[in-house]
């Protein structure tokens, strides 16, 4: 009976012997000569699987932009995708696999509930984090060292909507979330500065459960409190039901979303009509940015796909980490935190990069967009 | 599995039985687990390896209620999250050491038990399954829109086993395994004790259990609230690995995934219950370089084993052997 247990015992190591080459021959690709690896973890699976492949390409963009002319220090860039599936223990995982294949620097990070065990992973390997789509206010609240946000806070946001409210002149502001991290924090920093006394009152503040299809007793309970604007900040398929049955309930006020409902599935599901003049809170995109037709041909060309949402927000995050890394000349994780601090004037598309205290955006960049002939277009930038 | 084999002529055990129903198998299999981190240790090996480990857990707890007693639960992960979020809220809140809130969490999953399984254990079969379905939703839902709980984005900061700071990997590995191993150690020796032997009473035949004399019941409440604890305490490891706990770690696929796992290895057996763990753990990451076809893959893998090999990868076999049936021979 020993000899079978040692046999089992032996069995099982030599499998994993095996298995260990693996890893090793992973871990033999990178030394201070070869290219410089970045990892990006997004979602290819899951819920939102639709934006893992818009971050890629967009981030893809930027690195073959930057080998083409020369890449960094003369050594080129290089992309590792994994699949976070927005499921926080798949995120760690994956943030794992790429911490193993010793990345220099992360430039992934969409979901921002399961985004966040990954932090301290990244901060306690030294290995920068800037992350092009999550956004929640948690992220940065930990104060790490390596961590940098470069998409608009859910406060700078909510600071938008409701200036935008109080200049088109809403008088009852009805806001919906869809109970996740980011809908939520937008949605109530948005209710707290409808409360301040001047400018729009708040009816409502509600949620609803994502995933469903009728949210006819949401929007009857909203109505009821009578609001002449109705604001959601959740993502575009709940976002396009509630615009129609809020239309067909009789709601003839105004609706405006936020940036995670920005895309075109919203006009198509909520149908042309219904959406016609509907606001939206956005980061500025290629299509917003007079000159930046080109991106987006380019991108066409590239992966003949149109850009998506947070395509230009990932392409941005690998040329701030490049430049992080050019001016750290190497990739130590605590000089390239340093240099990416001091950043001053980089551009990217929602402006001057410039990191405040907190490593967020100085400037948010949040613009209003309208929905005019079925497509969004820039309504007012709010400067 | 309704049909009686015939003792006479089946034919002797095989290898394959015998190496099966070695009892050392336990030691090689911790034995294993030890030297792994010798054999690779990156970080990614140590992650998924530790994941692996706290499924075991979640498995051999769900075993307990699932395999043992036979009630159908398909909201385990609200005890695992009871669990993690009792000691994740304990230890950032108000500043425990997370081992200190263990008892805590004992006594916080087993009233979840008792509060699941007081109204709903006198119900049967489907109408049990949907009501733990429910409070599986419940569970998660009240964390995602409570306050304390941090709602959607969960607590974070939450630290490690034995202290502020997030241990070394290998070490938190190490204390992982040995955690799991007298967990699993434990559970095999419920299952094979009086209270173990009622639990498969009541799941052979619940109304000759009760004839009998057993309190069916008061038996499948015990069921109910021992696999709410190794759920809760695998809610414990899983929040000091991960530092950080959201809803969506709760959700009904994880409940699912736990199920399979038992299903898969073999309901009500200890070693079949790991494997299965170790499996459903380990295959989406083996898969991982499939890209957007894993789950698929994983999906119709399952499929397959479940065609080829319905009654798990390694079935229970009843104990009674030669000594018992010659016992009932002799009557």
């Amino acid at each position: 009976m020993k000899k079978i247990a040692l046999g089992a015992v032996l069995g099982a190591a030599t499998l994993a012997v095996s298995a260990c080459g693996q890893g090793v021959l992973g871990s033999d690709k990178t030394d201070d000569s070869g290219p410089i690896a970045l990892g990006m973890v997004v979602p290819l699976s899951g819920s939102s699987a639709d934006i893992g492949p818009y971050m890629k390409n967009g981030a893809q963009m930027a690195i073959d932009e930057i080998n083409a002319k020369g890449g960094v220090d003369g050594r080129k860039l290089q992309l590792r995708v994994e699949d976070g599936a927005c499921d926080p223990k798949t995120e760690v995982a994956a943030a794992n696999k790429l911490i193993a294949a010793k990345i220099a620097v992360s430039v992934g990070g969409y979901c921002s509930g399961s985004a966040l065990p990954t932090l301290p992973l990244f901060d306690r390997n030294k290995i920068p984090m800037i992350i092009p789509a999550a956004n929640s206010t948690e992220l940065v609240e930990q104060k790490l060292k390596h961590v940098f946000l470069i998409n608009g806070t859910g406060d700078q946001q909510a600071a938008a909507a409701v200036s935008w409210m109080g200049k088109d002149g809403a008088k009852k502001v009805a806001v919906l979330h869809d109970n996740t991290s980011y809908s939520k924090d937008i949605a109530t920093r948005t209710a707290t500065g409808l409360d301040q006394p001047g400018g729009p009152d708040k009816a409502a503040l509600d949620a609803v459960t994502p995933g469903e299809s009728d949210y006819s007793a949401n929007i009857a309970s909203v109505l009821k409190t009578k609001p002449d604007f109705v604001y959601w900040t959740g993502y575009y398929q709940e976002g396009g039901l509630i615009l129609r049955q809020l239309r067909q309930a009789g709601y003839t006020g105004k609706f405006m979303v936020g940036d995670g409902s920005v895309d075109a599935k919203l006009i198509k599901i909520a149908g042309d009509k219904a959406a016609e003049g509907a606001y939206a809170t956005m980061t500025q995109t290629p299509d917003t940015i007079e000159g930046a037709g080109g991106w987006v041909a380019n991108y066409k060309k590239k992966f003949g796909a149109e850009p998506g949402p947070y395509s230009t927000q990932s392409y941005d995050a690998v040329r701030v980490a490049a430049e992080g890394i050019t001016k750290a000349g190497g990739t130590d994780g605590d000089k390239v935190a340093k240099a990416l601090e001091a950043i001053d004037g980089f551009p990217i598309f929602s402006g001057p990069l410039k990191f405040t205290p907190q490593h967020t955006l100085s400037n948010g960049g949040f613009v209003i967009l309208v929905v005019k002939n079925g497509a969004f277009t820039l309504r007012d930038a709010l400067k | 599995m309704t049909a009686v084999p015939d003792r006479a002529k089946r034919p002797g055990p095989t290898i394959v039985t015998r190496l099966m129903e070695n009892r050392h198998l336990g030691w090689a299999a911790l034995a294993v687990g030890l030297v792994a981190p010798f054999v690779i240790a990156t970080p990614y090996a140590m992650n998924i390896m530790t994941s692996a480990v706290i499924f075991v857990m979640l498995a051999v707890g769900l075993n307990i209620v699932v395999g043992y007693c036979g009630l159908l639960d398909l909201g385990f992960a609200a005890f695992f999250a009871v669990g993690a979020y009792t000691s994740g809220l304990l230890a950032t809140r108000l500043s425990w050491p997370l081992l200190a809130t263990v008892p805590a969490v004992i006594i916080a999953t087993a009233l979840a038990g008792v509060i699941i399984g007081g109204p709903t254990l006198r119900l049967r079969s489907d109408y049990l399954a949907i009501v733990t379905l429910g409070f599986g939703e419940i569970v998660r839902i009240i964390a995602n829109n409570l306050e304390v709980t941090g709602g959607p984005s969960g607590i974070y900061g939450i630290p490690g086993l034995f202290g502020a700071e997030a241990a070394d990997p290998v070490v938190f590995y190490y204390a992982a395994l040995v955690i799991v191993a007298v967990a699993v150690l434990l559970a095999a020796r419920l299952g094979r004790s009086r209270l173990g032997r009622a639990w498969r009473f009541v799941r052979e035949d619940e109304d000759a259990a009760e004839a009998m004399g057993v309190h069916t019941y008061r038996i499948k409440m015990a069921a109910y609230i021992a696999g709410a604890i190794w759920g809760g305490l695998a809610g414990v490891l899983f929040a000091a690995q991960l530092s950080a706990i959201s809803p969506a770690s709760f959700t009904f696929l994880q409940s699912a995934l736990v199920l399979m796992a038992v299903v898969l290895g073999g309901m009500g057996s200890t070693p079949g219950v790991v494997i299965g763990a170790v499996v459903i753990s380990l295959l989406p990451e083996i898969l991982r370089d499939l890209a957007d076809y894993r789950f698929f893959v994983f999906g119709v893998l399952l499929i397959v084993m479940m065609i080829v090999r319905p009654q798990g990868l390694w079935p229970h076999r009843s104990r009674e052997t030669a000594r018992t049936a010659a016992r009932s021979g002799e009557s």
